[in-house]
């Protein structure tokens, strides 16, 4: 290997060269760590400029905060009505160290929230071995202020959100409610669970098909009939029965959902989908048509319904004697029980079982509700059981299955499930054909009848073509029937000539007397006559008295 | 140029390289500290005031709800739901509307 330095040298500069030669593996050294630096400044750079140029790294976070993101949706009504929201509130908290007088605290905290139990506070107020303890939760704003207003030492607030529901009672039983913790405990709340979540991550609301302003017009008119009548409990509910959306259900009594403790699990309980009974005659409808449908009957035929019709011993009377033959029309106008029991003898129990299926009414209903109640339907296996199925009674539905049943008559014999949710305007709702559209309208025109000339008179509304059903079925007591513990109800389509809306009312324990046509028929007019324009539908005015 | 000085040139750009690459990265991570700072309090602003709507449109929907309009209707304008007024015939109204005034004549 070829020397460093000059070959040829003085002794002095030989110990130079010496030197040179030691000091050669060093200057290697730092040439390496000065390669070595050069490369990582040029990796460094390198990196810088992919950094400079490579986009704005911040973007996918500032895209983060775009949506504001809550808990649970917010829940609207079909225009975009608040109907629940999750709001700001605040937990009253306590460092006990720093109360200066826990008597006095608790006193005042007393004064302001009389439900607070002051002893409790007291302890808590006392308690120093804690560093933080919790008063109350859920303080409104309003609240907040009026107790830093107190200037109490020691008290602090924690931010924590709470659900709220704007509209206070209305459609309480159909919204439900959550915990102070937003757990779903009720109504579409826990119904739609899920959905309501998943809204909240993407901003926003859960859409139901109510419309507020037709659910304010039935729940008040079935609180001022369930008061009148002095019903142990009612409900009513409202479907557009082309599309199967719910435009308003309301269960009586009520609560405020904001309030929901401090109501009993009797006026919780929603009596739409979640409550069961026998229907009564507002099945009748069904009866004629399944006979129709099966070609056991004609709209000719004539009954003699004057005398009491006995099945398996035990005799099935009309609450009025029909003299005379009578056709189908009647014994849907006049409610004969005789007419509807034979009719359903000609049918058997199969058949007609098969068509209670297709209707819907042994099956659970299909709202979006935490509770739909299961049916009560007993296979039909004597003779007296077929025939009690024939005008309601071995049946127990909801009023929900009840109303989805009749959009039978809405869609040309084909059935709707009813829903909570509302549909966009290009969806189809799947239909379950039931019966023909003619047995279909053969039979909406004998339910015209009942409304013009029989039993449910009082539901008619000049302009507006109602046709439907009473029903006055007497509830099972210990062993019997009572008469003077009805559910009175009234089932109808509307309007006649292009059937598309069905309401439902009813009106639970009524008294003797409290027939459908008497107490449900009339609510169901008042409530008519104060919706009608917001379905696009006009009322003929009455002319005024003289 | 001898390669001595061309080290010991490349060795201060070298040396100015990372005291500017370390002054700018300390300046970097300074400006992201106050801009996420500045960040993190526009999202808290952001999120008070969407709190703020929330509550503003629950109390909007608690005043426009359909019992709070009825009952300012029958306190203010004497108006009920389902009163006779609201269904009377064309021929009637007159009666309900208020009396012409009298085109006032100067003397």
């Amino acid at each position: 290997m070829r020397p460093v330095g000059p070959t040829h040298a003085f002794a002095a500069d030989r110990s130079f060269g010496a030197e040179v030669a030691e000091a050669a593996p060093a200057r290697h050294r730092v040439r390496f760590l000065a390669i070595g630096l050069l490369i990582a400044l040029a990796l460094l750079s390198a990196r810088a400029i992919q950094l400079a140029f490579s986009g704005d790294p911040t973007a996918e976070r500032r895209g983060g905060f775009a949506a504001a993101q809550v808990e649970r949706a917010d829940i609207v009504d079909r225009n975009g009505v608040l109907l629940a929201t999750t709001v700001r509130a605040f937990t009253l908290t306590a460092i006990p160290e720093r109360v200066w007088n826990p008597p006095e605290t608790a006193a005042a905290l007393a004064r302001l929230f009389p439900d607070m139990n002051r002893g409790m506070v007291m302890r808590r107020l006392s308690d120093r071995s804690r560093d933080l303890v919790f008063l109350r939760r859920g303080l409104t704003p309003n609240q907040r202020e009026a107790v830093l207003s107190l200037g109490l030492a020691g008290i602090g607030f924690a931010p924590e959100d709470r659900r709220v529901y704007p509209q206070g009672t209305l459609a309480a039983h159909a919204l439900g409610f959550t915990n102070v913790d937003r757990h779903a405990l009720a109504g579409v709340e826990l119904g739609l669970d899920d959905q309501i979540r998943r809204a909240g991550t993407e901003g926003r609301p859960v859409r139901l098909s109510i419309d507020v302003r037709i659910q304010y017009a039935l729940e008040t008119e079935l609180d001022s009939a369930a008061r009148g009548a002095h019903a142990a409990s009612g409900a009513a509910i409202l479907l557009d029965g082309r599309t199967g959306e719910t435009l308003a259900l309301a269960s009586w009594p009520t609560f405020d959902a904001n309030e929901f403790a401090g109501a009993s699990e009797n006026v919780r309980t929603d009596r739409v989908a979640g409550d069961v009974h026998e229907l009564g005659s507002t099945l009748k409808p069904f009866t004629e048509a399944m006979a129709l449908q099966e070609r056991l009957t004609t709209s000719g035929e004539l009954f003699d319904l004057s005398q009491p019709f006995v099945v398996d011993g035990n005799a099935i009377v009309d609450d009025e004697r029909i003299l005379g033959p009578s056709t189908l029309r009647d014994i849907l106008a006049h409610s004969s029980n005789i007419g509807a029991a034979r009719l359903a003898l000609r049918l058997g129990g199969e058949r007609q079982r098969a068509y209670l299926a297709r209707l819907g009414l042994l099956a659970q209903p299909s709202l979006e509700l935490a509770r739909s109640q299961a049916p009560i339907a007993p296979l039909a296996r004597t003779r007296r059981d077929i025939a009690g199925l024939g005008f309601g009674y071995g049946l127990a539905a909801t009023p929900a299955s009840l109303a989805g049943a009749y959009t039978v008559f809405a869609n040309n014999g084909a059935r709707v499930a009813p829903t909570l949710l509302m549909r966009t305007p290009d969806a189809r709702a799947t239909r379950t054909p039931v019966f023909s559209p003619a047995v279909t309208q053969q039979v909406l025109s004998y339910m015209r009848s009942v409304v013009t000339d029989g039993t449910g008179r009082a539901a008619d509304v000049p302009g507006i073509a109602m046709a439907g059903k009473t029903g006055t079925a007497e509830k099972l007591g210990d062993e019997t029937y009572a008469e003077n513990h009805n559910f009175s109800s009234f089932a109808g389509v509307f309007p006649a000539t292009n059937p598309r809306y069905v309401i439902f009312l009813a009106l639970d324990d009524t008294g003797e007397g409290a027939a459908g046509g008497a107490v449900a028929a009339p609510a169901v007019a008042r409530t008519l006559r104060r919706i009608a324009p917001m379905l696009g539908l006009r009322v003929e005015p009455r002319a005024p008295s003289p | 140029m001898g390669k001595a000085q061309l080290i010991r040139g490349l060795q201060i750009v070298a040396a100015i390289l990372i005291v500017v690459l370390v002054v700018g990265l300390y300046k970097a991570k300074s400006d992201a500290s106050r801009a996420d700072a500045h960040v993190r309090q526009l999202h808290q602003t952001i999120a008070e005031t969407e709190a703020s709507n929330r509550a503003l449109n629950a109390e909007i929907a608690h005043l426009e709800s359909p019992a709070h309009v009825e009952q300012l209707a029958q306190e203010h304008l004497d108006v009920a739901p389902g009163a006779q007024s609201a269904a009377l015939p064309e021929r009637t109204m007159a009666n309900r509307l208020p009396a012409p005034r009298e085109r006032q004549t100067h003397p």
